[in-house]
């Protein structure tokens, strides 16, 4: 990847008409309509998923176009994608540790378990119970 | 850096200064795309670090997933769609400076720039009535959790909602703190065009600032749904 | 060179204290670094001579058991952040890498000096941290202990300074990549760079992507305490164990931020010093960004026995051993390197191979730490103490000392007393095994580690192993008295005076402030031996010094020619 020797004295730059950057950002509230609608309806498991994808498209686009990542140069593309992948696995091996946390026990470890209501014995009196609002007395 | 050490390269033209050259670059383009690459590998540690956050927020929305659906609904989610409209605009006039100084028209970068700025402070505005009312009513992270009211038809929330509220913070306070700092950044841009620094020779700072802008756009557009949004 | 009159070396060019502390020679900065680090390196060993003196004798030595927790977590916090991390990469790594690229500078001079500002701005928060006193967590800072609510603030003031300074790593990390890419001088293709850049760049690309997890773990860590998020606090519902994740998945990285420019040197010297090249140059060079890559996916091996899943111990174990490839791969090249190569038992390479050696043992021991059924032994006791020791003192810290002598004459414009140094080294090598040999064996009967008294079983062992720190820093001592006197009254250095084909050589002993005075072309790699001229690998300085060509062509153009 030796850098070229180029006589060029001007910087040329790809430059994107203000129609392609305004369909763009029409595209971008279009899709964050969408995500709010799709909000409004209850598809359990499938909202996150819906919602990750809509919110994954919408960064694709500021990435390619508004940074200009579809044209410039591939390095950068490469960097970027890296820190993704890496912090993706950070993500994936942390989950996969809590969502396996104590396998051998049935509490799943010592947490409030809010399907039943009941704190791991020996968790301080008084934690876990729904929160009510109490009004300021004044 | 010392000016012996920069070589400029052509002279001024029409009030704009050309791209002042480096001592240890060969030409504008290597210059241009060495900062281009220095930006990138920026956004990429931005992405990790705020990749930490999104791994917080994955883990305690599996372990209680009902604190942060009631956590959600008691934010505003018409503000928070509100704000993201407004940072997509303000995307958009950011990358339309940048352009405008590619093509030189200087009067029309000001503006954006401006534009872009203005958006912003919109932004933190409406983040600010949206703590304030959290505040208010006691809608605080961890121990500080003591809620005084709810909306309509809510009449108690888990436990944990401490949590989620601890993670919202969190979250949205760090995006909150680059989001001022692009301000700072844009403003000292603003100034530095109006007094003709940019043009088509040389618009790198308006590029980079606006390639810093748009990766705080991008965390928003993720935050928005996964705070606001949740079922 | 400036008798042929092509300027001042970067030493004298510019004068006065200015000059200095807003500097933008990556030179200059490189020995701005080089001076902090040492000096932090002396404070960490003060801390470690406190620790080992305490456990001469079980029970009170010389302090108390809070105060014992303070010293072992500064000597830690110290070494790790303010020394071992920046050190080869921001002191050496800055100096000579754009020497080695044929680049005048790095691709951003004044982030570069912004870096080392931060860097001391980060310190400054840590020796407050050390005043206000009560940073006895453990340089690992695990909560809930860390974020508790009675914690002492001090807790905070250190977490602050490691922010800071993960900053400047992360500066320095973009500064080199973006270097090593754009700015290498024509015919220097990928294959032909120094091994030293190699490793030095895979260290920047963890720098880049390990150290923010690093942010935003402490800035997790002063927001728990703070306003109570409640995400370590298991009280609140939070889970400690998801702070350690936080924790290793940087600071596993980091140990290879530590070790791969050690490694880097060692390449340079085991090449010079056997007057060959580097065999299987690719693998070596490849190893490095595969222990970079891999290095990202083990940190799970810190908290075996810490709660995690049963699953998850054990993809991290399997990983971990994969991770030992690459490092083994540089091991067996270095040595084949030295087969039938011409040795020169130079200072520098006592270091290069105390370097294989003593890095052998620690990686082999940290094989037996990654297999789970074992590990459940040997965790939190002296045998992972004996083993990080053994790689990061063993490993990198030779490799550093190696690096410091053999650039010594390119950075000083001096040579150093050779007898003086190598009885240093002999007081290093035989201090530094004296004390931790023996940490194996206290580990593996079963001595904790971090703990302030002991069982009257281990005296004997805790006794040997302190007295080995005072062997060994009476060698330190030894060494910075041989540097000093090199510095006042050392004889004046020739630009090769290794006879090495390296292209950092081509320049001038110190080099001119803009490195060269002409681009150098490279035509050659830099451990072509057959390829080098004679001028090249001459040792000696020029015939005639008044003379205004010196033999073969101009020394100072830099242009090392096929």
């Amino acid at each position: 990847m030796a850098e070229p020797r180029h006589d060029e004295e001007q910087v040329h730059a790809h430059v994107t008409s203000v129609r392609f950057y305004a369909g763009i950002f029409v595209a971008l509230v279009v899709l964050t309509g969408l995500t709010f609608a799709v909000s409004l309806v209850h598809l359990g498991a499938l909202n996150l998923a819906i919602a990750a994808l809509i919110a994954t498209a919408k960064a694709a686009l500021v990435v390619l176009f508004f940074m200009h990542l579809r044209w410039g140069q591939k390095f950068n593309a490469l960097i970027f994608l890296s820190a993704l992948l890496f912090g993706g696995i950070f993500l994936a091996y942390t989950l996969n540790d809590t969502a396996h946390r104590g396998e051998g026990d049935p509490m799943h470890g010592a947490r409030f378990d809010e399907r039943t209501g009941e704190w791991a014995p020996g968790s301080p009196p008084g934690v876990g119970r729904p929160i009510e609002a109490r009004p300021r007395t004044e | 850096m010392s000016t012996e050490a920069i070589a400029k390269v052509g002279e001024e033209q029409e009030g704009r200064r050309q791209a002042p050259l480096a001592h240890h670059f060969d030409t504008p383009l290597q210059q241009f795309d060495t900062a281009k690459m220095g930006m990138w590998l920026f956004l990429a540690q931005e992405v990790l670090f705020f990749g930490g956050l999104f791994v917080v927020y994955g883990i305690f929305r599996s372990w209680y997933p009902e604190a942060f659906s009631a956590g959600s609904h008691l934010l505003d989610k018409h503000m928070g769609a509100a704000n993201t409209v407004v940072l997509l605009t303000s995307s958009l006039t950011a990358a339309l400076a940048v352009r405008s100084a590619q093509v030189g028209k200087r009067n029309l970068t000001t503006w954006m720039i401006l534009a872009t700025i203005a958006l912003a402070l919109t932004f933190m505005v409406i983040k600010y009535f949206e703590y304030s009312h959290k505040f208010h009513v006691g809608y605080l992270p961890g121990q500080h959790f003591e809620p005084t009211e709810f909306p309509e038809g809510i009449g108690s929330v888990p436990y944990h909602t401490r949590t989620f509220f601890g993670i919202y913070f969190m979250m949205t306070g760090v995006h909150g703190v680059h989001v001022l700092v692009g301000v700072g950044v844009f403003t000292w841009l603003l100034v530095r065009n109006l007094r003709g620094h940019f043009g088509p020779e040389h618009f790198t700072p308006v590029d980079l600032t606006a390639l810093y802008w748009h990766l705080v756009d991008i965390i928003w557009i993720f935050l928005f749904p996964l705070l606001y949004l949740i079922d | 060179m400036s008798e042929h009159g092509h300027g001042a070396s970067y030493l004298t060019a510019r004068r006065g204290l200015a000059s200095w502390l807003f500097t933008l020679d990556h030179k200059r900065i490189g020995v701005l670094y080089l001076a902090t680090t040492l000096l932090a390196f002396a404070a960490g060993g003060v801390f470690a001579v406190l620790v080992r003196t305490e456990l001469l004798t079980p029970g009170r030595t010389i302090m108390d058991a809070d105060t014992y927790n303070q010293a072992f977590t500064l000597h830690g916090a110290i070494m790790v952040f303010m020394f071992i991390i920046p050190s080869i990469p921001a002191a050496l790594g800055n100096f000579f890498l754009p020497i080695m690229l044929g680049a005048k500078d790095v691709a951003f001079p004044r982030l570069n000096l912004a870096s080392y500002w931060i860097f001391v701005f980060g310190a400054c928060f840590a020796l407050v941290a050390i005043v206000v006193g009560n940073v006895d967590t453990g340089w690992t800072f695990y909560t809930p202990y860390s974020s508790r609510a009675g914690a002492s603030n001090a807790v905070l003031w250190m977490t602050t300074a490691v922010f800071v300074m993960g900053f400047s790593s992360i500066l320095t990390g973009v500064n080199f990549i973006a270097t090593t890419h754009k700015l290498r001088a024509p015919g220097l293709h990928w294959r032909r760079l120094p091994l030293f850049i190699w490793g030095i760049y895979a260290t920047a690309v963890i720098q880049v992507l390990a150290t923010p997890v690093l942010a935003i773990t402490v800035l997790l860590l002063f927001m728990e305490k703070l306003l109570t998020l409640g995400i370590f606090n298991p009280q609140l519902g939070g889970d400690p164990v998801l702070f350690q994740h936080f924790f290793w998945f940087y600071s596993h990285p980091a140990v290879y931020i530590m070790i791969l420019p050690g490694m880097a040197i060692v390449s340079e010297l085991i090449a010079t010093f056997s007057r060959r090249k580097i065999f299987g140059y690719m693998f070596v060079a490849g190893s490095s960004v595969a222990i970079a890559l891999l290095g990202f996916l083990v940190w799970g091996h810190h908290m075996f026995t810490s709660g995690m899943s049963e699953f998850a111990t054990m993809v991290f174990s399997a990983l971990t051993f994969l991770v030992a490839i690459p490092s083994g791969v540089k091991i067996f090249n270095w040595i084949a390197t030295l087969f039938q190569g011409e040795i020169r038992l130079a200072t520098p390479m006592l270091y290069a191979l105390s370097f294989i050696v003593l890095f052998t043992i620690g990686g082999l021991t940290g094989l037996f730490l990654g297999t789970l059924s074992v590990d459940v032994y040997l965790h939190d006791t002296y045998f992972v103490v004996a083993h990080f020791h053994y790689v990061m003192v063993g490993g990198t810290v030779m490799g550093f000392l190696g690096g410091l002598h053999y650039w010594w004459p390119k950075m000083t414009g001096k040579l150093y007393d050779a007898r003086m140094a190598n009885v240093a080294w002999a007081f290093v090598f035989v201090g530094f095994n004296m004390t931790f040999m023996s940490q194996f064996l206290l580990g593996s009967r079963g001595m904790p580690r971090r703990y302030y008294d002991y069982l009257e079983q281990f005296q004997g062992l805790h006794g040997f192993s302190s007295i080995g720190s005072y062997v060994l820093g009476v060698g330190f001592l030894f060494m910075l008295a041989m540097f000093v006197w090199s510095l006042a009254k050392g004889a004046k250095a020739p630009p090769n005076p290794w006879g090495s084909a390296g292209f950092e050589w081509q320049t001038a002993s110190p080099p001119i402030e803009h490195n060269f005075v002409t681009q150098p072309m490279f035509t050659r790699g830099p451990y072509d031996y057959h390829l080098a001229s004679a001028a090249e690998l001459f040792d000696g300085f020029p015939e005639d010094e008044e003379s205004p060509v010196a033999p073969a062509g101009d020394r100072d153009g830099g242009e090392p020619e096929g």
